[in-house]
């Protein structure tokens, strides 16, 4: 359950950087667009009723033209070019009123506008919109002064038209700015996407060299990033080194633990040696069996541990050089194989026709031996235990083969592995695997199991790769 | 060469009804297959010129019965002005030779909208707000009794008259006839255009049009009358359609195009905004603009359009808009100003100033 | 044999001194170093068995000094392995042997004997060969072939009589008496359980031991048949 929170939790965060930033862009962008788009809008309003209402204006003043005086009455003689030009906006109503000075209409129709004051359009052309036999108009006023004696005053001519042009025109310019704005923010978005994908890129290198990462591997960062990451790495690389210390102190507990437990774990095997089984009973021998056997148990586990710290020591401070693989081999056999084993056991070594040279560090490769052959004396041998090195491609083999039942293939990923039973049910735990595999490991090897078969028994092998210089 | 006329007779004679053209009467042409459903087309035409298109458009719609009344233009104007104005129905159909009245009836709002691909095809002066629709172009031309007028006194241009009339008084004073332009529409129209055109010549024409006392009448075929009957000699401004039908029945008549200038006349059709066959209507008008119906105009109802050739006995430029002659009077909101009250008071009464002489 | 044991830590001290004196060797226990460096000066030892974590002078320091005074006694080192850079092994110091706390008795008093049996022993280091089969006296193994097998004290000496004069039956009571000292009793069939364990151990090998019926046992190499 908490996994599954996690995961979740993980995932959230890895999507949104890239996402939120692309999205916050897009919403400006949107917002821009939208500003855009409506100022567009009211300027082709504005454009239009400009061009527009400049044509009703022409068409006022050339009605006014047609204005004459005969017999002191105003007469009218409409010129059709005055609606010709209004024909430019070819599908529009138009209405139009001439009033003399008396303030009545002369011509047109009379129910155009009636309430509307007339007197500013005597210092220049008035516009305004309104609505005439249920449809909008916009209408203009252009005003004359008649200086004619008997009629004298001033008339005006009010021409009116629908605005399906205009609306056409505002439609059409805005139109255009839509796509051009339209297409300049997708093309802002994805240039932005983008950008903020490349820009966002050295974070998921970080990232993935992060995960790259051997667990075990405590060294800083080096890394190459920009400068707002730079604190991200800084404080991850303190991080490391802080739990490297941490992991390096602990280390060194447990190895002065196991050390300072050395001494009364000898004196107590010491002590109980010195009872005289003779003397007890044999419940008490049995007792006293045991007392002997975890004794023994807790002797081998403390040498254990005292040897993984020292190997893991000695990796980070040794320097590795080229060893002969037979030699430490064969120094690991004689020193894993006790002169107190069972004379029925046969335990050989063989070793190959040349020499076998690897990188490495010499005292641990051989507890690392040490440690395999001392499984398979504990847990495998009943009468056998054969040790071989050879040469494999560009790999030295140390093979370790006894004639026990082996470990069965479910278990092998699990017994390299600290404190897994490296036998199942046998419910002794151990580092030997564990050692033996952080050692192969460490030296750019393995450590890996061949499965018992009817003319071989079952074999632990070591495998190293063999030094450069040997290989070409 | 006789073919026209006797064609045209045996239709007269075939029609299926009674057909008497009179103006402002009302013609049925029943359906020739079942009625369904009945047009009414309040129009400014001779139901004769009409009815060949009218016959032709119910052989594509065979269940449809076409009522055809036969207006003169002032008065289908006024009543289609107060339908409009009250919201009652004035016929399905306007047709009216007046575009500047139906045009008028368009900017008041008293119009329904069609468009089509047929509507879509027309030139942009034929086509004001795809309300008022001009179907049939023909040329306002000079008829002339070729036994009374010898061929010296012939008027070819506008000139030509005035010139005429001034030279030989005596001989066409009372024998020269046009419209009354405050009965007539069409003759309104056609006097305010000619104003626009040649302000000149237009001014030397009434002039000598007064002095001649010149003959008015209401109508084309009330003056084309008075030519066949012998009253009168030469007739001004008539419409091409009427001449060239009168030309066939009378072989002594010709028709003349002017060659200064010769004005086009659109007849235009409308559908009135509370017409009850509105999809009747758009389909007459788009049959009207079809290809098939402008060829049936031409071959059988007006003879004369804009563009094709002249037919026989037609004096006159071959083609009238290419050669530049021909003026077309526009479809468009222009033909305002001359339905204007006060300018056309105006110029009815300058008109009305310089003749003493009314229909008679 | 006398021994001296180096060791602070009573217990431990107690126990080996105990095992050691119970199989007749003589045991002097020294707890301090210096103490013991002196005693080493004028005594002479069979064995010695140092501890290496001492109070006053610490075990390789006794040994270095043992060394330099050219006494070539036998010393088991008990180290401790507490040194995290291991740089010197007690065998470079000059050891024979070492045993790294916390250690199986057995396995110490099993060394030891090794080691005091050099001494008095004084067993020739060369190597005999019959076959594919060569005996390694110092590394107390065989070779057979490539390979190398472990031997315990009384095959090594079963091995090697055969192996002076192959093709030579020896008799079961010869063998006995040479393999088997007065104070070790040896059971009816000692002899079969040795060769039968011997045998195995040359499984795979050029030379083998034949069984002569009622006359005894031989080492025979193959290319001698």
């Amino acid at each position: 359950m908490a996994l599954v929170i996690n995961w979740c939790l993980m995932t959230k965060t890895r999507r949104s950087l890239f996402y939120r930033l692309v999205v916050r862009v897009a919403l400006v962008l949107f917002v821009g667009a939208a500003v855009l788009i409506t100022a567009a809008w009211f300027y082709a309003k504005a454009a239009a009723d400009e061009a527009y209402d400049r044509l009703l204006q022409g068409a006022a003043i050339q009605i006014l033209d047609g204005l004459s005086v005969e017999d002191g009455r105003i007469g009218i003689n409409l010129p059709p070019a005055a609606f010709e030009l209004l024909g430019q906006a070819p599908r529009d109503r138009i209405f139009y009123r001439v009033v003399l000075p008396d303030g009545l209409t002369l011509t047109g129709y009379d129910d155009l506008a009636p309430s509307v004051d007339l007197t500013p359009a005597r210092s220049g052309p008035v516009f305004f919109s309104e609505d005439y036999r249920n449809v909008p108009l916009r209408i203009g006023i252009v005003g004359r002064a008649i200086s004619e004696a008997a009629a004298g005053g001033w008339a005006y001519v009010l021409v009116g038209q629908t605005t399906e042009a205009r609306k056409e025109f505002v439609t059409e310019l805005t139109t255009r700015a839509l796509v051009i704005v339209l297409i300049m923010s997708a093309l802002a978005l994805a240039g932005t996407a983008l950008a903020i994908r490349y820009s966002l890129r050295p974070v998921n290198q970080l990232g993935d060299m992060l995960l790259r990462r051997d667990p075990q591997d405590l060294t800083p960062l080096s890394v190459a990033v920009p400068g707002e990451l730079s604190p991200f790495v800084d404080s991850i690389n303190h991080f490391m080194r802080r739990l490297d210390e941490r992991v390096r102190l602990l280390q060194r507990f447990i190895a002065d633990s196991a050390h300072q437990i050395r001494t009364p774990l000898t004196a107590l095997s010491a002590q109980v040696s010195l009872i005289h089984e003779d003397a007890l009973s044999d419940n008490d021998r049995r007792h006293l069996e045991r007392v002997k056997d975890r004794a023994g148990e807790l002797a081998h586990f403390t040498g254990q541990l005292l040897n993984h710290a020292m190997v893991i020591h000695r990796f980070d401070s040794a320097q590795l050089g080229p060893l002969d693989v037979t030699e430490i081999a064969r120094k690991a056999f004689r020193a894993a194989v006790p002169i107190t084993i069972d004379p029925d056991t046969v335990v050989s070594f063989e070793g190959p026709d040349e020499t076998l040279i690897v990188l490495g560090d010499g005292l641990s490769l051989r507890e690392a031996i040490v440690n395999i052959i001392d499984n398979s004396l504990r847990h495998g041998t009943r009468f056998k235990l054969d040790v071989r090195v050879l040469k494999r491609g560009n790999f030295a083999l140390v093979e370790v083969e006894d004639d026990g039942p082996g470990i069965p293939p479910a278990d092998w990923g699990q017994v390299t592995k600290r404190f897994v039973s490296s036998k199942s049910g046998s419910g002794s735990s151990g580092l030997g695997f564990a050692i033996a595999s952080e050692v192969a490991i460490a030296l750019r090897g393995g450590l890996s199991f061949r499965e018992k078969t009817p003319e071989k028994g079952f074999t632990v092998v070591l495998e190293l790769p063999l030094h450069a210089e040997m290989t070409s | 060469m006789l073919k026209k006329p006797l064609l045209f007779a045996a239709l007269v004679l075939l029609s299926p009804v009674h057909a008497s053209a009179i103006e402002g009467e009302k013609t049925v042409f029943q359906s020739p297959g079942a009625e369904k459903s009945r047009l009414v087309i309040n129009g400014v035409t001779d139901a004769d010129a009409i009815k060949p298109l009218i016959l032709d458009f119910q052989q594509l719609a065979p269940d449809v019965t076409v009522e055809f009344n036969d207006y003169v233009s002032n008065d289908l104007f006024r009543e289609a002005e107060r339908a409009c104005s009250t919201g009652q129905n004035y016929g399905d159909l306007l047709i009216s030779s007046s575009a500047d009245q139906l045009v008028k009836l368009a900017n008041d709002g008293c119009a329904i909208p069609h468009s089509s691909a047929e509507t879509d095809a027309l030139a942009s002066w034929a086509n004001w707000r795809n309300e008022v629709f001009g179907f049939v172009f023909e040329p306002a031309v000079i008829v002339y009794d070729a036994s009374r007028v010898p061929q010296a006194d012939v008027p070819r241009s506008h000139a030509d008259i005035a010139d005429l009339l001034r030279r030989k008084p005596e001989d066409y004073r009372n024998r020269i006839g046009t419209y009354n332009i405050q009965l007539s529409g069409v003759g309104y129209l056609l006097a305010f255009h000619d104003a626009l055109q040649a302000p000149t010549i237009y001014g030397r024409l009434l002039e000598s049009f007064s002095r001649a006392e010149v003959v008015t009448g209401c109508c084309n075929n009330e003056v084309l009358d008075q030519i066949a009957s012998g009253r009168l000699r030469i007739a001004y401004n008539i419409l091409g359609s009427y001449a060239y039908a009168a030309f066939l029945k009378n072989p002594n008549l010709r028709v003349v195009i002017p060659r200064d200038y010769a004005l086009i006349l659109p007849r235009a059709a409308l559908i009135p905004v509370k017409s009850q066959q509105t999809d009747l209507a758009r389909r007459f008008i788009d049959y009207l603009l079809s290809s098939r119906g402008k060829t049936v105009a031409r071959e059988k109802a007006f003879f004369l359009s804009e563009d094709d050739p002249l037919p026989e006995g037609v004096e006159g430029p071959a083609s009238l808009i290419e050669s530049g002659i021909g003026r077309p009077i526009r479809i468009g909101p222009a033909l305002l100003a001359a339905q204007d009250r006060a300018t056309r008071e105006r110029f009815i009464r300058n008109w009305t100033a310089l003749f003493t002489a009314l229909d008679p | 044999m006398r021994i001296l044991l180096v060791e602070d830590t009573h217990d431990v001290g107690e126990a080996i001194s105990r095992r050691f004196e119970t199989t007749g060797h003589t045991v002097d226990w020294q707890t301090d170093g210096r103490a013991a460096s002196e005693i080493l000066d004028f005594t002479d030892y069979d064995l010695v068995i140092l501890d290496v974590m001492l109070p006053g002078l610490d075990g390789f320091e006794i040994l270095k000094r043992l060394r330099q005074n050219r006494n070539a006694v036998p010393v088991m080192v008990l180290t401790a392995r507490s040194e995290i850079d291991d740089r010197v092994s007690a065998l470079d110091l000059g050891a024979d042997d070492y045993l790294v706390k916390p250690f199986d008795f057995r396995e110490l008093e099993a060394r030891a004997r090794v080691l005091l049996r050099r001494r008095s022993g004084g067993e020739a280091t060369n190597v005999i060969a019959c076959g594919d089969v060569m005996l390694d006296r110092t590394n107390r193994s065989v070779h057979v072939g490539k390979r190398e097998v472990q031997l315990k004290r009384r095959e090594m000496t079963l091995l090697e009589i055969l192996a002076s004069r192959p093709g030579r039956v020896f008799s079961k009571d010869q063998l006995l008496d040479q393999i088997f000292g007065f104070d070790e009793p040896a059971g009816p069939n000692a002899i079969e359980l040795y060769v039968g364990r011997l045998r195995k151990k040359l499984e795979g090998a050029k030379a083998r031991i034949v069984t002569v019926r009622g006359l005894g046992y031989q080492l025979v190499s193959d290319d001698q048949d």
